[in-house]
């Protein structure tokens, strides 16, 4: 049983006018797995994840959660599923005019129904565990990228997902602070969520992903643990993109 | 009597007579509104303490009350002091110098929205006073001043039809004798209401045009 | 003529003065009004299928481009006359004045829907949100909030154009004022005196909303 898919897709399109933005695109995640998406910027990542929350509508191909197909075109369904699949954005769209602790109590007040206590409390509860108990009646206005993002990842954890989604969480981040926001995805991978990232930042991943995808022109190119897929010969392609991280940015961002 | 020709032999002749006059309201009270709105927003930028003041109030007041006291006040209040304004008079009068307000306010934030960079430049170059002012203050803020101006021009066509209340009898006038006299009200009214939707849109299409064949690239209307 | 003058500003002050009540009347119905139908339009434009927004924009058109005086005329005269149905001019006032404000007040929100970053609907779609619940809980209230500058403008405009009911009879500021004045031949102190009340709305008016404003600033948000 543990090593069932709790998410499995299945040849995912999506194409913009002529172009194809994901060419047929599957993968499977286990429990307490973190699955990193590498590549290089318009290889479809960005897309790939909105489509499996479908906040982009796939032309093709079928999502899984636990075993069950979802019908994103029943809307009671689609609502459902998306609760149970968080998202982290790469701008992190914080709702501008709620303070950090509505925007984490809102959905647990208006979509998941829950009485004003019990969602205050986990609400701070979930503040705390991302280091800003003391942040908690600050605007997004008044938060640094490095909170914001905290802030839009305890607003995602509260929701109890099964899956998480990240879209490139430190690429919006000047560089001090991206080390705060994958401080709290380590915590998160060390208390077993399991994930799927777009990230750039390679050492991150090599110490942490069960896995690492290689994408680019809307497919999957190369797959596997990390230490395979940075080292061994067969995947040259990954090789020579990480290398050029490395060069461009020492530690790419 | 069939519809179709108490429209054609009673509707559509009055109505252009009305239209007629509407636009002999309109077309001076344009020019004059904008020729006020120039040298008053002007005077709001570069003007001196106490003409910018007086200037100030002067918006303060046309903008704050409505037109149709202002238009009583030309028609039925003058005499007072023994000036007679006819109907005709009283209307140009009372739209050009509230429309003059409200341009004004266009000109001003056209002309407050020019960059300092800009005149410096101009005055490095050795432009006079005079030369900067034509040659480059007034191009840009003019463009940035014309889809506002514009849209005040579209008000006045509209407002134009207040002019029946001070008894100037134009399209709006003209529709509302006729209506009563045969009882005929929802008709003659779609009429009128079509003529001035017409006009509107001839106007609106023809700034649009306008602002299209002025643009330059990259040189933004008003910011947002 | 200053002391006559005065003297008949002062006895018809209360009168004229009631007629504010009925001014503020109609301009908060038709505010009001306005506000309940240029939600939805807005919405219309913004998310409706594309012959919603057709025809959210002619309704637009329509009472953009026809002046208040001849709405007000075929409402009254016209329309209540064919249907055979009696309402009051001070109703059809609000009405019409309400029909007006709704097409101006939903380009306002639609402005500011468009101005708010698509992230937004994104995120609450993303949490499970139904778009119903996204546009009352997420957009409208940063929307709402981000048109109180316009919608001062709307109400300026508005309180202004209520004194053309006096066409229909409305005993209204303007329509108190010209009585009275056509009584005792005094127009010129009474239209000043009528325009100095018209100012203190405004002013009363616009100040009131800029407290609203602030009241529900949202600390260091600005678009």
């Amino acid at each position: 049983m543990e090593n069932d898919p709790i998410l499995r897709i299945e040849d995912i399109k999506k194409a913009y006018r002529a172009r194809e933005i994901l060419k047929g695109i599957s993968l499977s995640i286990s429990k307490g797995e973190l699955k990193v998406l590498i590549g290089p910027s318009g290889g479809g990542k960005s897309t790939l994840l909105q489509c499996i929350n479908f906040l982009v509508m796939p032309d093709g191909g079928d999502v899984w959660l636990e075993g069950r197909k979802v019908n994103p075109h029943r809307k009671r369904e689609l609502y459902g599923y998306r609760q149970q699949v968080g998202m982290i954005f790469q701008d992190f769209n914080l709702f501008d005019h709620l303070s950090a602790l509505q925007n984490v109590q809102i959905a647990l007040l208006r979509v998941k129904g829950m009485d004003k206590k019990s969602a205050r409390e986990r609400a701070v509860a979930e503040l705390e565990r991302v280091g800003l108990g003391k942040h908690i009646d600050h605007y997004p206005a008044q938060l640094s990228g490095g909170q914001k993002q905290r802030v839009s990842i305890a607003r995602a954890l509260a929701m109890d997902p099964k899956v998480m989604l990240l879209d490139e969480p430190t690429s919006a981040l000047d560089p001090e602070l991206i080390g705060e926001v994958l401080a709290v995805i380590k915590n998160l991978v060390a208390n077993g969520m399991t994930m799927i990232m777009a990230t750039h930042q390679i050492s991150f991943s090599s110490a942490f992903a069960t896995e690492i995808i290689f994408m680019e022109d809307g497919l999957i190119v190369e797959q596997g643990p990390p230490s395979k897929i940075l080292s061994s010969a067969e995947c040259a392609r990954t090789k020579e993109f990480c290398s050029k991280i490395y060069d461009l940015h020492g530690e790419g961002n | 009597m069939d519809e179709w020709q108490f429209f054609q032999s009673q509707v559509f002749p009055s109505l252009m007579k009305g239209f007629k006059v509407s636009i002999s309201l309109i077309l001076p009270s344009a020019f004059l509104g904008v020729c006020i709105g120039i040298w008053a927003g002007s005077m709001r930028v570069y003007g001196s303490t106490w003409l910018r003041k007086l200037v100030d109030a002067y918006v303060a007041i046309f903008r704050g009350t409505p037109l149709v006291v202002q238009l009583f006040f030309w028609y039925f209040g003058l005499p007072h002091v023994g000036i007679y304004l006819s109907p005709f008079a009283a209307s140009v009068v009372g739209f050009s110098l509230c429309s003059g307000a409200y341009q004004s306010e266009y000109v001003r934030g056209a002309l407050l929205s020019i960059k300092k960079g800009q005149m410096l430049a101009a005055q490095a170059l050795g432009f006079s006073k005079w030369q900067m002012l034509r040659s480059v203050i007034l191009p840009q803020a003019l463009r940035r001043a014309l889809p506002g101006c514009g849209n005040e021009i579209i008000y006045l066509i509209k407002y134009s039809s207040l002019a029946y209340m001070v008894t100037c009898i134009e399209m709006t006038g003209e529709a509302k004798i006729l209506a009563s006299h045969y009882f005929k009200y929802t008709e003659v009214f779609l009429a009128v209401g079509a003529f001035y939707l017409v006009l509107v849109s001839l106007a609106g299409w023809f700034l649009h045009h306008l602002e299209g064949r002025l643009s330059i690239p990259g040189f933004e209307h008003h910011g947002k | 003529m200053m002391p006559e003058g005065l003297i008949a500003v002062f006895q018809a002050l209360p009168y004229i003065l009631q007629g504010s009540f009925v001014t503020i009347g109609i301009v908060l119905g038709a505010m009001g009004f306005g506000l309940a139908m240029g939600i939805p339009l807005a919405l219309g434009q913004v998310y409706g299928s594309p012959p919603v927004r057709v025809a959210v924009r002619i309704y637009v058109w329509f009472f953009r481009g026809v002046p208040l005086l001849v709405l007000l005329f075929l409402f009254y005269f016209g329309f209540c006359s064919l249907l055979d149905i009696n309402l009051s001019a001070f109703t059809v006032s609000v009405a019409v004045l309400g029909l007006i404000s709704a097409a101006y007040q939903s380009q306002i929100f639609r402005g500011a829907i468009a101005s708010l970053p698509a992230g937004q609907l994104k995120a609450a779609r993303a949490l499970g949100m139904s778009d119903a619940k996204a546009v009352w809980f997420i957009i409208l209230p940063q929307a709402l909030r981000l048109s109180i500058p316009a919608w001062s403008n709307e109400y300026s405009i508005v309180l202004k154009d209520s004194a053309v009911a006096y066409a229909l009879g409305v005993a209204e500021i303007m329509a108190r004022t010209h009585f009275v004045a056509t009584r005792t031949y005094q127009h010129l102190p009474l239209y000043l005196a009528a325009g100095t009340i018209y100012l203190i709305l405004t002013y009363a008016g616009t100040r009131g909303l800029r407290l609203l404003e602030n009241k529900v600033r949202i600390r260091g948000y600005s678009r």
